[in-house]
């Protein structure tokens, strides 16, 4: 992360708005580059500082996102807020234990948009959304394999195995192709 | 297609609203009616998931130029045009100017013949053919410059790379360009006022307050017509876009009408920064000098979050690069993901069957980038 450049008028007015932002919500605030800050969080904050964001303006709830970091054992949980008054994106991270996976839900703050985003993490990267009463499947039909998003989930491989038969000629050609 | 409830008052019946509706694209909505009013819609997308997120972690940055092409049928270039923002950061490319000109006129062409799609799709889900002839027809005009800048008519295959463009505009493209604009201009008019019996079908339907646009997450012509000026091109600006003068059409009524109305509007807007782009287009080199992103792109460490304008409304990218070969994480935000799932089935509640067409196509969705 870059750090602050203090010659445009732009980077002035964020650095008004980062002190603000440090004291009302209690976090560091860290400065990526213009029109981008961001911060990282504990799990256990997330509704409390969402909505302390969105009172201070931070509307628009673009998406949220996922990262799966396998050899940490963590979930990262990305939350991208954009405000139309200050014109700047917060990125709220938090981490949380990738054999537990359990959120408390936004659900309050943004309703169905949130709850949306919510449901496509749970589809695709098995992360449990407290408080959200539908975490249906969104895009997968009849789904019963892992969580496939996950960076253990070999989709290839599971391809494979489940949709093709090693002793059908016609088929044989999947199975010699390179690793 | 239907199937009845077994509840006690009669006429009580669900009916699907596509996928084989001859304009739902591929996308379905379960209506539950009662005699001819939608009590309660539920959304029903993943005809079209493709995976792009993980089959992205699998790929080099160019051959994920390429794919990013197929987010969205309708607007490719400026699918490919995300792609390459978030790539040129995390590999600290400095783009020549002449290739980020290239690169606006094309995105700008890109969202004039989406825009021209919807109009035809509008036409087609409401019964108003000759209206779906004449903008598929016009938007074969543009289609053909694409395709002698691109060599695609639709799909580009990753024009718009990582470090700049593929190639340099070739000769007399940029008089082919001008030669487009009256054309362009002769269908938006046609737009905004013909069949004045037909525009005022989407009045005072599926209306959408500013709060509620705000909340469910809108974004694009959806937003602007509640009232709310926002453009991603001008508020987070990128490329070129804070050197070029151009209005950003707002409507306050929220309804069908004035969502569609603004984006014709558009049309008049995105014409201005194409020919300011082509009268300032300077000239040089089209791709950052020692281009490898092959070799280079396994130096990048970091993340970003790139918003764009599309068509549609804002498109982001959130990419993750741990020093490999792959990019480690890529998110793909569409601007159709909260408007065809939670704004719909907000919008499709007690209202006429007669109207879920005209309410569905003026959210001008894209099932592609909703399903990805």
């Amino acid at each position: 992360m870059s750090t602050m450049s203090d010659d445009s008028k732009n980077s002035l007015l964020e650095e008004k708005l980062i002190k603000n932002l440090n004291t009302k919500l209690g976090v560091s605030i860290n400065f990526q580059k213009e029109r981008r800050l961001w911060t990282s969080i504990d799990s256990d904050k997330i509704v409390d500082i969402c909505t302390k964001a969105y009172e201070m303006g931070f509307e628009h709830l673009s998406t949220i996102s996922v990262t799966d970091w396998l050899e940490e054992g963590k979930h990262e949980l990305v939350y991208h807020l954009w405000s139309y008054s200050h014109k700047v994106l917060l990125t709220i991270k938090t981490k949380i234990d990738r054999k537990n996976p359990n959120i408390s839900s936004i659900n309050s703050i943004w309703g169905a948009n949130a709850e949306t985003c919510e449901r496509e993490c749970h589809e695709l990267f098995g992360v449990k959304f407290e408080g959200n009463p539908n975490l249906t499947p969104l895009f997968l039909e009849d789904w019963e394999g892992p969580p496939p998003f996950l960076k253990d989930f070999n989709w290839r491989e599971y391809v494979k195995e489940e949709t093709y038969d090693q002793n059908n000629p016609r088929e044989k050609v999947y199975f010699e192709v390179k690793k | 297609m239907t199937e009845i409830n077994e509840q006690k008052v009669t006429g009580d019946f669900s009916m699907y609203f596509g996928p084989a509706h001859p304009g739902s694209g591929n996308f379905s909505i379960k209506c539950e009616m009662r005699g001819e009013r939608v009590l309660k819609a539920t959304a029903d997308p993943g005809y079209l998931h493709r995976g792009f997120e993980k089959l992205m972690e699998y790929r080099e940055p160019m051959q994920n130029a390429v794919l990013s092409d197929r987010v969205c049928v309708l607007e490719p270039l400026q699918w490919n045009l995300v792609h390459a923002e978030a790539v040129d950061y995390l590999m600290e490319y400095e783009v020549p100017e002449r290739a980020k000109y290239i690169r606006v006129i094309l995105a700008e062409l890109s969202r004039i013949q989406s825009h021209f799609i919807w109009y035809a799709a509008m036409s087609l889900g409401t019964g108003f053919m000759t209206g779906f002839n004449i903008a598929i027809g016009y938007r074969d005009y543009i289609l053909d410059v694409l395709n002698l800048i691109t060599g695609g008519r639709v799909y580009p295959a990753g024009y718009i790379c990582p470090g700049g463009v593929r190639k340099d505009l070739p000769e007399k493209a940029e008089n082919k360009i001008l030669e487009l604009l009256p054309k362009i201009d002769y269908m938006r008019k046609f737009a905004l006022k013909q069949n004045p019996a037909w525009l005022a079908r989407f009045k005072e339907i599926g209306t959408l307050t500013k709060e509620e646009a705000i909340k469910f997450g809108a974004v694009g012509p959806i937003l602007r017509g509640c009232g709310v000026e926002s453009d991603v091109r001008r508020d987070d600006p990128y490329e070129i876009y804070d050197e070029l003068e151009f209005d950003v059409p707002v409507m306050d009524d929220g309804d069908a009408y004035a969502r569609f109305t603004v984006g014709m509007q558009e049309i008049e807007e995105s014409m201005k920064i194409i020919t300011q782009s082509i009268d300032r287009l300077p000239k040089g080199e089209v791709k950052t000098p020692n281009l490898k992103p092959r070799v280079q792109f396994q130096k990048a460490e970091g993340e970003i979050y790139i918003r764009n304008e599309l068509s549609r409304g804002e498109g982001a990218f959130y990419m993750v690069a741990t020093g490999q070969k792959t990019p480690y994480r890529v998110k793909i935000r569409g601007p159709s993901f909260t408007h065809m799932i939670p704004i719909i089935e907000h919008l499709l509640t007690d209202v006429a069957y007669a109207d879920v067409p005209a309410i569905y196509w003026s959210m001008y969705q894209c099932p592609a980038d909703v399903d990805r």
